[in-house]
């Protein structure tokens, strides 16, 4: 398979299906990071749009030396992210999760049985609901950590702020997305 | 190292991801132990983290691809024949190659010749009729073709070398004493002086039951 720095490079010198690939390999990632951050299927859609716009826009910036491609995917993502939220934050419903979320939670994956599909599609709503009452700069942590699996030091790009912070930020996120749990009757069983 | 409960609260992600010395991860535990509100705390963020790494990815909208890529790279940059890729996968190569050489057959059974195609032969009826004599030849040439593997065969048959007396004597006799019923009896019409043709016997007897067509 080729890497990702590879297809950058054809992608620069004109190669159509290079960026159609770049654009398959990451799009569910990217769509991920912002549903999980906006909790809003429509937002997140044009929220991934806007951050391939920006990424193809800004395409000859990159450089693999500053780290790699998916990494610097994110933090074009993350700053979209808080962009849009100062801008929407007055217009935001935090608590409400509306019927196209509810049908995007219950999509059902491969493998799994209709029981497991159900419990899986409540949890997930439920950690939904919970994520969307934290703060922006805890919840962008804990989705990072816990939901999209980066290493702190990535995170530490990502977010542009030290290490100790990173570590700080998630434990906080953690401590009251339970806490929220907790508070909405949710049990850890 | 003491830990208090305000201690306990700010590194227990580090506890749980096992990132605390071996001294520091004992007293943390038997921190935990002691203190219930703590060990709470640890059981419901110990929990929600094996829950969310858990959580399987929601699946992407149908068509966020294509509109990125639309977006991006716009209509017109797409040729023409881009789709040509999409369909020369394994899961459409097997189906399209079937479907070729069935017209393929079917065209050479028909009769048409793509060079000169004309339009009488794309009417279904002579294109029928041409199918059904192809049929109807290909099934005779077969049936002559099994016909004469039977013949190459008996004619070989009749050519090998036949065993010696001494080491069949009882057989010779019997087969002397009883006429084979699936050929002819031929008399003896050769000159006394001449020897008998056995292959040419063959080839008269063979001629006679409508085996083989008689030479014009």
């Amino acid at each position: 398979m080729e890497l990702d720095a590879q297809l950058v490079q054809r992608c620069l010198r004109g190669d159509g299906p290079a960026w159609e690939e770049l654009v398959r390999r990451h799009t569910r990632r990217i769509f991920n990071i912002c549903y999980r951050f906006t909790s809003n299927p429509t937002e997140a859609e044009d929220l991934s749009q806007e951050v391939f716009l920006r990424i193809y826009r800004t395409l000859p910036s990159y450089r693999p030396s500053d780290g790699a491609f998916p990494t610097w995917l994110t933090t074009v993502t993350r700053n979209l992210l808080v962009d849009h939220y100062r801008r929407t934050r007055h217009d935001r419903l935090t608590d409400s999760i509306d019927e196209a979320t509810a049908q995007l939670e219950a999509r059902p994956a491969p493998a799994r049985t209709p029981d497991r599909l159900a419990q899986a599609a409540e949890l997930s709503m439920h950690l939904q609901r919970a994520l969307s009452r934290l703060s922006p700069e805890l919840r962008e942590a804990v989705i990072l950590r816990d939901l999209q699996s980066l290493e702190y030091a990535e995170i530490q790009v990502v977010l542009q702020v030290p290490e100790g912070t990173v570590k700080s930020r998630i434990n906080r996120g953690r401590i009251e997305l339970a806490r929220i749990l907790q508070e909405m009757g949710i049990r850890p069983d | 190292m003491d830990w208090t409960c305000t201690l306990a609260e700010e590194r227990v992600s580090e506890f749980l991801e096992g990132q605390l010395a071996p001294s520091e991860a004992a007293a943390f535990s038997a921190h935990i132990d002691a203190c219930g509100k703590c060990g709470e705390l640890v059981a419901r963020v110990g929990h929600l983290m094996s829950q969310m790494h858990a959580l399987h990815p929601v699946e992407v909208p149908s068509g966020l691809e294509a509109r990125i890529v639309e977006a991006t790279l716009g209509r017109r940059s797409r040729r023409w024949f881009a789709w040509v890729p999409l369909l020369w996968q394994p899961r459409f190569a097997m189906g399209i190659a079937t479907v070729a050489l069935c017209c393929v057959v079917v065209v050479q059974a028909g009769g048409v010749t793509p060079g000169k195609l004309r339009r009488v032969d794309l009417n279904p009826v002579s294109m029928l009729r041409n199918v059904n004599r192809q049929a109807h030849l290909t099934y005779a040439r077969g049936v002559k073709f099994v016909n004469d593997l039977r013949v190459v065969y008996e004619i070989q048959s009749r050519l090998e070398p036949t065993p010696s007396a001494e080491e069949n004597p009882p057989r010779q006799k019997q087969q002397e004493s009883k006429p084979n019923p699936n050929y002819p009896q031929q008399k003896s019409e050769t000159h006394p002086g001449r020897p008998h043709n056995a292959g040419g016997a063959l080839f008269a007897s063979l001629l006679a039951s409508g085996s083989l067509e008689s030479p014009r």
